[in-house]
C-alpha cells in the first residue's frame, strides 16, 4: 500500500482497519502520525456533533423564499421616500414670495416679543392698505407698515388661541393657490385673498398655522379701494 | 374521503400518534429518537426551525410506512435515512444555499481550534461551514454510524466517491483546526 492510498482510507474513516493498512502504518511513521491525528480529530468531531450546531454564527443559511412582506416593505419604502421628496419639494419656499415673507419676518425679531400695540399704530399700519381688520386691538401686539416688494404692506403680530401669528397682507400679490412652507424655524402659509394674498407665519407645526390662517382670512376685510 | 390512516400531527407527531397497543413500542421509539433526529436534521439544515419541520415530516412518513420497519432495533438508522431524504427533498425544492462572506471572514478570524482550551467551538463552526456534499456523508458516518457502502447507496454515489468526500471533509476540518492539510492527491477527483 502506498501512502496516498493509506491516507485516503484513514481520512475517510480514521477507525478503519485492514491488514494492508495496519502493515503500512507499522512501516510508515508519517502515515502512523497522520492516523493518530485523524483519530483524535474524529473523536472531537463526535463530541462536536453531540450537541446541536451553533446558531449564533451560522455561516451558511438555507435560502428561504423571500417573504412577501419584504417586497411590500421595499415598495412602501420607495413610496415613502418619493412622498418625502415630493413633500419637501412642495413645502420648499418655492416661490420667492414665501421666501421673502419669511426673510422679512426674520429681520424683525422684535415683532415676536412685542407685547402691546396702540390702536393708533394699528390704524397707521392699515392706512392705505385697502383692508380693515376685524380683530380686537388687544390681540394685536405688533403693527407696522413695511416696505415689501415695492409697496407698503400691513404687518401684524396677532395673539391667537394657538400662539402669536405673523400676519402680512399682500395686496396685489396674487397666488394661484394655498401654499405652505417651512423656513427659518417657522411654518407659514400664503392663501389667496380677494385682492391679493395673506401670509401667516408662526413657530411650530403647520397645523397651527392653518388654523391661524383660517381665522385671519375671516378677520381681514378688503375695502373697495384695495383694487 | 377521509384517510383511514391516523391524521398527521401538527405540533408533535410523537405526542399525537395513536397509542394503540401494537403501535405503542414504535411511538416510544419515535419519542426516544426524536432528539437525535432533530440534532441530525439541525446539523444538516443548519436551521433549527427547518430541522423541526424536517423531523415532523420524516416522522409522519415513517409512521405511514411503519410496516417496512421489521426490527425496532434498526429504527435509528431507518429514521435517520428518512430524515436525510426529507432534507434532500427540501434542498431540491428550495435550491439552497448562500454563503455569507462575513461569516467566512468570521471563520478565518476565529481562534484556532488547538488554542481554544479544549472546547469545540471552532470545530463545530467548521462542521457547520462544510459544504453539504462533504457534511452529509460525514454526518451519516459519524452521527449515523453508516458504513461507506451504506452511505454510497444512500447518496447514490460510488464507494470511491464517498471515500473521497469523507477524506476531503476531514481534511478541511484539519486545516480549519490549524493542522497541516493532508495530501489532497490521495483523493481522486472521480466522484461519480
Amino acid at each position: 500500500m502506498i501512502c496516498e492510498q493509506a491516507q485516503l482510507e484513514i481520512g475517510a474513516d480514521p477507525r478503519a482497519s485492514s491488514r494492508e493498512l495496519d502493515e503500512h502504518l507499522r512501516s510508515c511513521p508519517a502515515c502512523a502520525s497522520f492516523s493518530a491525528q485523524m483519530r483524535a480529530l474524529d473523536a472531537d468531531i463526535r463530541r462536536a456533533l453531540d450537541s446541536p450546531p451553533p446558531t449564533a454564527a451560522a455561516a451558511v443559511r438555507v435560502q428561504k423564499p423571500k417573504a412577501a412582506w419584504r417586497e411590500w416593505a421595499l415598495a412602501a419604502s420607495v413610496l415613502l421616500a418619493t412622498l418625502a421628496v415630493l413633500g419637501l419639494w412642495l413645502l420648499r419656499p418655492t416661490d420667492t414670495l414665501a421666501h421673502e415673507v419669511a426673510e422679512h419676518v426674520e429681520k424683525e425679531p422684535q415683532s415676536w416679543t412685542s407685547t402691546h400695540e396702540s390702536a393708533e399704530s394699528i390704524d397707521k399700519a392699515l392706512r392705505g392698505s385697502g383692508v380693515k381688520l376685524d380683530i380686537n386691538s388687544d390681540k394685536v401686539t405688533f403693527a407696522a407698515s413695511c416696505w415689501f416688494r415695492g409697496q407698503y404692506v400691513p404687518h401684524f403680530v396677532v395673539q391667537t388661541a394657538h400662539g402669536p401669528a405673523q400676519l402680512i397682507i399682500l395686496r396685489n400679490m396674487m397666488v394661484a393657490g394655498r401654499r405652505t412652507f417651512h423656513e427659518a424655524g417657522m411654518s407659514g402659509v400664503i392663501v389667496p385673498a380677494e385682492y391679493g394674498s395673506i401670509a401667516v407665519l408662526a413657530h411650530g407645526g403647520a397645523a397651527g398655522v392653518d388654523a391661524m390662517a383660517g381665522e385671519m382670512q375671516q378677520d381681514v376685510h378688503w375695502l373697495a379701494d384695495a383694487r | 374521503m377521509r384517510n383511514s390512516q391516523p391524521g398527521p400531527p401538527v405540533s408533535s407527531i410523537v405526542e399525537r400518534l395513536p397509542a394503540t397497543d401494537s403501535a405503542a413500542p414504535l411511538v416510544g421509539v419515535f419519542a426516544a429518537l426524536r432528539p437525535d433526529l432533530l440534532r441530525f436534521a439541525h446539523w444538516l439544515a443548519r436551521d433549527r426551525a427547518i430541522a423541526e419541520d424536517i423531523v415532523q415530516e420524516a416522522l409522519l412518513r415513517a409512521w405511514r410506512s411503519r410496516e417496512a420497519l421489521q426490527d425496532l432495533g434498526a429504527a435509528r438508522p431507518w429514521l435517520l435515512t428518512i430524515v436525510r431524504r426529507e432534507h434532500a427533498r427540501l434542498y431540491e425544492r428550495k435550491r439552497l444555499e448562500l454563503v455569507s462572506l462575513d461569516d467566512v471572514l468570521e471563520t478565518q478570524a476565529a481562534p484556532r481550534y488547538a488554542e481554544a482550551d479544549g472546547d469545540l467551538f471552532t470545530l463545530r463552526h467548521a462542521i457547520m461551514r462544510l459544504p453539504l456534499e462533504y457534511r452529509e456523508p460525514l454526518l451519516l458516518q459519524v452521527f449515523g454510524g453508516f458504513s461507506t457502502e451504506e452511505i454510497a447507496r444512500e447518496l447514490a454515489l460510488s464507494t470511491t466517491a464517498v471515500l473521497t468526500r469523507l477524506f476531503r471533509a476531514r481534511n478541511k476540518l484539519r486545516v480549519i483546526c490549524g493542522m497541516p492539510s493532508a495530501n489532497d492527491a490521495a483523493a481522486p477527483e472521480s466522484l461519480t
